[in-house]
């Protein structure tokens, strides 16, 4: 662990470190410019003398002309350095941003299940606070040239000048930081009440617009909007609050800041008539009183600089938990063809009764096996634990592959289907695919959707938009089972793959079904049975005891099983008529 | 009130509707723009004494800072009322936009992701935010500020004035070839951040698949293409935003040059050029402050450019095609649903889906809507609930327009059991009230019981205060819970929409007997892929599309 310490991908540090060669490059564009910034006063001051010199008769006027063609090459060399040190600052920021938000999106696909709710819902404020982040540090990284080297600059120009009248005229910028210190901390409170305030709003206007149909319907839409406007309100006065905290304290800075221009104007009108610490000329009064005034708006920023990385110390600290570094798990073998076989599986909720106990099956490649049961049985839950998502006691093998009990990760060489479609807003290819190329004109074909696909107008280009909303529940299930069976597993747990399709399509896709898993274990459940008749084995889910056997032989066995066929058969055949 | 549809038009109803603070911010900007030109001035008038040789009165230093002082209070002045005005009219867009969802087509929302539209909300209002704090406010005190400089310099060297105004076109025409280019990446950057804002969600969502497929990195691939385009088109206007301000810089400083070394020379130029030292002092002082707002105009660029896109975003929403109200009809008909004639088809897709469709329910009648996936029985649900329009024709119900049909009365004409539960934050009670004032606890427990799931309710630990998650309830639970939405004001048509979809066929039978209580009295029209024959239900009538 120790050796990953530098590289963990949440410490601050490991973003400055990816970064440096940017940060190479801004350091030594950032020094140059801000020690170049000097340069400006001083010819400025220098050229104020010249033209007194020359209207006095001291000086010749082409003296004048090489102090001006030297002061703008100076500043044009300056400058150009400033370019780069903004790019390149520009540069860092904009890689931070990416790398962090790729870092959280890593971590969040690998977040523990029990934490993604959570996590979920944080989730779009988090992105916000990696830009958020990445701006502070660019501000940090600026300032730290642009505010720190810079004073030191235009603090040693001054000493040179007048080192008494420097320490008299400095007294005043520490006062300004000593306020600004003892205001963070309110700044701080104001910024974050805000921004609670403001993700409360993004939430709410997200959730008003998610909702906006069953509102409609339902008559709510004036009322969803008042209550919309109480967001909006408190938004409005909190954020005003800490705006004013934020901004406006910055010119009173300076004000306090700028006591010592008395100071100077006083003295150094002493300096230049004879009479002060120094022997001055106007030159150096016009300099030195330049160069307080600049020091003195760079001390205010650098108050700015405290709110600046104070904000994005907030936004740290929220998204530091979600930047952990996460390895992706190597890419699974998986072996075909591996028989099933699970062996005394007991279950229970935490702090509840088992749910079922000892539960024992086989099952071969090739088979498809029903398994059913009645109200809240547990047969999801079963199918849930095949997968590798629930802890539980007993062994489950794929193959020579024993599945561990811990339900903390999504086992190898297991596909699953379950009640939810589970699809994203790209086309059907992509949401087919996932990554995996290859034809799914099989697929289609095998859950009797490939014609209406063929309709679309982009056909399996067709995007399905958010959830695959543009589609109907029977295509958002149809699509969803052409991607379970496209990415064949030796082991598929269909958690009742039909309950949105008609009758007649079922049969046909489970005929497909059987062709295409002919080397897979298949476990489909259900609570219809009309096909049961034709499904290899049987596993009655009753009361936590399971019962494994040939449809036929459950239906002269089990009278319950029996009971709920026949009611079926019955409702189907009047149905028909 | 009236509708507001257009950003310009509710920023100027906001400067109406709060004239003192209007008034406050023009008179705070001035005052704030007239005391910041007044130091350059003292600063001359101290250097010139020194050039004659005469002492500095202290009275001429605490002028100096005086003048500073009362200019850095009047500019904290005016940010603080740039802030709270720019709050104000955010305020006001966003309630005009929240005003506009309930004039929306259903259609827009069924076309559009939740997390694009509500981008339009957060981030594009945000923008019009930065576009008071720290653009077109402080922009025009800019220009302000530049004039009156330019005033100045000309009263004290007229050829400086003159190169000043030849420059500042040229500088202009700059400014705006880098607006024109970082508008054009800042539009792709907002296309970008909301493509990668919506895929959180949907990741969230299918996380199951996503883990057990083991396809994790084709997320983040996806994922990285959104936030590469995101971060090339803010590298483009990095560029622009880098390169500005140096620019500007070093032009400044080649003015004062030329200026110094021409006010130099002798004769015809000097007279043209020429200054005192003082002057000098305080010309490069204001040739500073001259490009000073020039440059922070340059700042302010890339916030109005956001701000532009934004606003254009923005503008476009409220001007979005909006649904047509049919005329109230007073007179009331005892048929509960009569569709004649009528023709539906969603816009954009070729095919009709209804053709001269006619179709009657009486009152107290059951029917049942079958058919292959994709006929149109959840959208003939949606028509009769008011949600879709015919494009042809009338859907009537019990002799009204269902979309005119007012809002506080909606749930005693429809209840709608949708496809899926929609959860709404808050407590289990409000998952059946919808935070409808009209809706008492009372109601609330009724309705509850009415679908059997009083008991399971009043056991948790709030009771209908509960705060209600995903984890609460199971699938069959939740069905429960929204029949108990639908029916809790007690509603002459039911409509269901393939309610017993994913339910396994015990949880099928609580949620079926729940609906025939529920159905008692009721007129019902219920979508079905699949066909139930209760034993009660004779009097069903089944319409295959």
């Amino acid at each position: 662990m120790n050796r990953n310490n530098r590289d963990a991908t949440d410490r601050i540090g490991y973003y400055f470190r990816k970064e440096q060669w940017l940060l190479l490059i801004v350091t030594v564009t950032g020094i140059l410019y801000n020690v170049g910034m000097v340069a400006g006063p001083w010819f400025e001051g220098q050229m104020v003398q010249y033209l007194c010199d020359i209207l006095g008769g001291n000086r010749q006027a082409i003296e004048m002309v090489m102090l001006a063609v030297c002061y703008v090459l100076t500043i044009l060399f300056v400058q150009f350095m400033r370019y780069i040190k903004r790019l390149y600052v520009r540069k860092f920021a904009n890689h931070i941003s990416k790398s962090m938000k790729m870092t959280l999106y890593r971590n969040l696909l690998h977040r523990k299940r029990e934490d993604l709710e959570e996590a979920g819902s944080m989730m779009t404020k988090i992105i916000s606070d990696a830009d958020a982040c990445a701006e502070g540090m660019r501000k940090f990284t600026t300032e730290i040239f642009d505010t720190g080297v810079v004073m030191i600059a235009y603090l040693v120009m001054l000493l040179l000048y007048d080192w008494k009248l420097t320490l008299l005229s400095m007294l005043f910028p520490p006062i300004a930081y000593f306020l600004a210190e003892k205001l963070k901390v309110v700044v701080t409170k104001n910024v974050a009440l805000s921004r609670e305030s403001s993700a409360r709003l993004n939430a709410a206007t997200l959730e008003r617009i998610t909702n906006a149909l069953t509102y409609r319907v339902y008559g709510q839409e004036t009322n969803r909007n008042a209550a919309y406007e109480e967001n909006l309100t408190d938004y409005e006065k909190k954020a005003v609050r800490a705006n004013i905290w934020e901004n406006a304290m910055q010119p009173i800075y300076r004000v306090i800041s700028m006591l010592g221009a008395i100071v100077i104007i006083w003295f150094g009108g002493k300096n230049v008539f004879g009479t002060g610490w120094s022997l001055w000329n106007i030159a150096a009064f016009t300099t030195f009183f330049s160069c307080y005034q600049k020091l003195a708006v760079k001390s205010s920023k650098a108050a700015k600089l405290f709110n600046a990385v104070q904000k994005a110390q907030v936004s740290w600290k929220r998204i530091k938990p979600y930047l952990g570094s996460v390895e992706d798990e190597p890419d699974p073998e998986t072996v075909f063809p591996s028989p099933l076989s699970v062996r005394n599986v007991t279950f229970a909720y935490p702090g509840q009764d088992a749910l079922f106990t000892n539960v024992t099956f086989q099952a071969k490649p090739g088979e498809i096996v029903g398994l059913t049961g009645k109200i809240a049985c547990g047969k999801s839950t079963l199918g849930k634990l095949l997968i590798g998502e629930l802890p539980y006691q007993g062994e489950i093998f794929l193959g020579d592959v024993r599945f561990s009990q811990q339900g903390e990760r999504y086992e190898n060489g297991v596909g699953y289907l379950g009640h939810q479609p589970e699809l994203f807003s790209g086309t059907i290819e992509e949401n087919i695919c996932m990554g995996k190329p290859g034809d799914i004109g099989p697929v289609l074909r095998a859950v009797c959707i490939d014609r209406e696909v063929a309709e679309f107008p982009d056909g399996i280009h067709t995007v399905i938009g958010s959830g695959g909303v543009r589609l109907s529940g029977g295509q958002q299930a149809r699509i969803a089972l052409a991607r379970t069976l496209y990415h064949r597993k030796p082991l598929m747990v269909l958690d009742d793959p039909f309950s949105a399709v008609d009758m007649e399509t079922e049969k046909r896709i489970f005929d497909n079904l059987r062709i295409l898993a002919k080397d897979s274990v298949v476990l489909l459940i259900s609570h219809r049975l009309s096909l049961f008749p034709q499904m290899d084995q049987v596993l009655w889910l009753e009361d936590g005891k399971i019962t494994a056997a040939g449809h036929g032989e459950l239906m002269q066995e089990n009278a319950h099983y029996r009971t709920l066929y026949e009611a079926q058969r019955k409702e189907a055949a009047s149905d028909e008529n | 009130m009236k509708t507001e549809s257009s950003v310009a038009r509710i920023v100027g109803n906001t400067l109406r509707n709060h004239p003192g603070l209007s008034v406050l911010l023009l008179l705070t900007i001035l005052l704030s723009i007239g005391f910041s030109l007044l130091p350059p001035l003292v600063l001359e008038k101290i250097v010139d004494t020194l050039t004659a040789g005469e002492r500095i009165l202290l009275s001429m230093a605490v002028a100096y800072f005086g003048i500073v002082a009362i200019s850095g209070l009047l500019d904290a002045a005016k940010e603080s009322l740039i802030t709270a005005f720019g709050q104000k009219a955010t305020h006001r867009i966003r309630s005009a936009m929240s005003e506009k969802l309930k004039r929306l087509p259903a259609f827009y929302f069924v076309e559009r992701e939740p997390g694009v539209t509500a981008s339009r909300f957060v981030n594009d209002v945000n923008t019009v935010d930065n576009l008071f704090t720290s653009g077109i406010i402080s922009m025009a005190a800019d220009l302000c500020k530049l004039v009156s400089i330019l005033v100045i310099i000309f009263t004290r060297s007229t050829g400086l004035g003159l190169l000043l105004l030849a420059a500042t076109p040229l500088l202009f025409w700059m400014t705006r070839q880098f607006q024109k280019r970082m508008l054009k990446a800042q539009m792709e950057n907002r296309v970008a951040v909301g493509r990668t804002n919506q895929q959180i969600p949907e990741t969230l969502n299918s996380m199951r698949t996503i883990r057990v497929l083991r396809q994790e990195p084709y997320m983040l691939e996806r994922y990285g293409d959104t936030i590469e385009q995101s971060y090339q088109a803010q590298e483009r206007s990095n560029f622009y935003d880098a390169v500005y301000s140096p620019i500007v810089v070093s032009v400044s400083s080649l003015l004062i040059g030329i200026v110094m070394a021409a006010s130099a020379q002798s004769g015809a130029v000097q007279m043209f050029f020429g200054m005192s030292a003082g002057t000098a002092a305080a010309v490069i002082a204001y040739v500073s402050n001259f490009f000073g707002p020039l440059e922070s105009i340059g700042m302010e660029i890339q916030n109005v450019q956001s701000a532009v896109a934004g606003v254009r975003r923005i503008n476009e929403f409220l001007k979005e095609t909006e649904q047509k109200k049919s005329p109230e009809q007073a007179r009331e008909e005892s048929i509960a649903v009569q569709i004649s004639d009528m023709s539906f088809g969603y816009h954009g897709r070729e095919q009709a889906i209804f053709h001269n469709f006619h179709f009657t329910v009486k009152e107290g009648e059951s029917v049942i809507l079958a058919g292959r996936t994709g006929v149109g029985k959840s959208t003939l649900v949606k028509l009769i609930a008011g949600l879709y329009q015919p494009q042809q024709g009338t859907v009537r119900v019990f002799g009204r327009a269902p979309d005119a049909i007012p809002e506080t009365e909606k749930r005693r004409w429809f209840g709608y059991v949708e496809q899926q539960f929609r959860l709404v934050p808050g407590t289990v009670g409000d998952q059946v009230s919808l935070f409808d004032p009209q809706v008492t606890d009372a109601q609330i427990r009724q309705a509850l019981d009415m679908v059997g799931l009083g008991e399971t309710i009043e056991n948790l630990p709030g009771g209908i205060r509960t705060p209600c998650t995903e984890s609460l309830f199971s699938q069959g639970q939740f069905q429960l819970l929204a029949i108990a939405r639908a029916v809790v004001l007690d509603p002459r048509i039911l409509l269901l929409d393939e309610i017993t979809a994913n339910l396994d066929s015990q949880t099928e039978k609580m949620v079926l007997s729940a609906l025939q209580t529920a159905s008692q009295n009721r007129t019902v029209i219920s979508v079905s892929h699949r066909l139930y024959n209760g034993e009660k239900n004779q009097h069903v009538r089944l319409l295959t599309l």
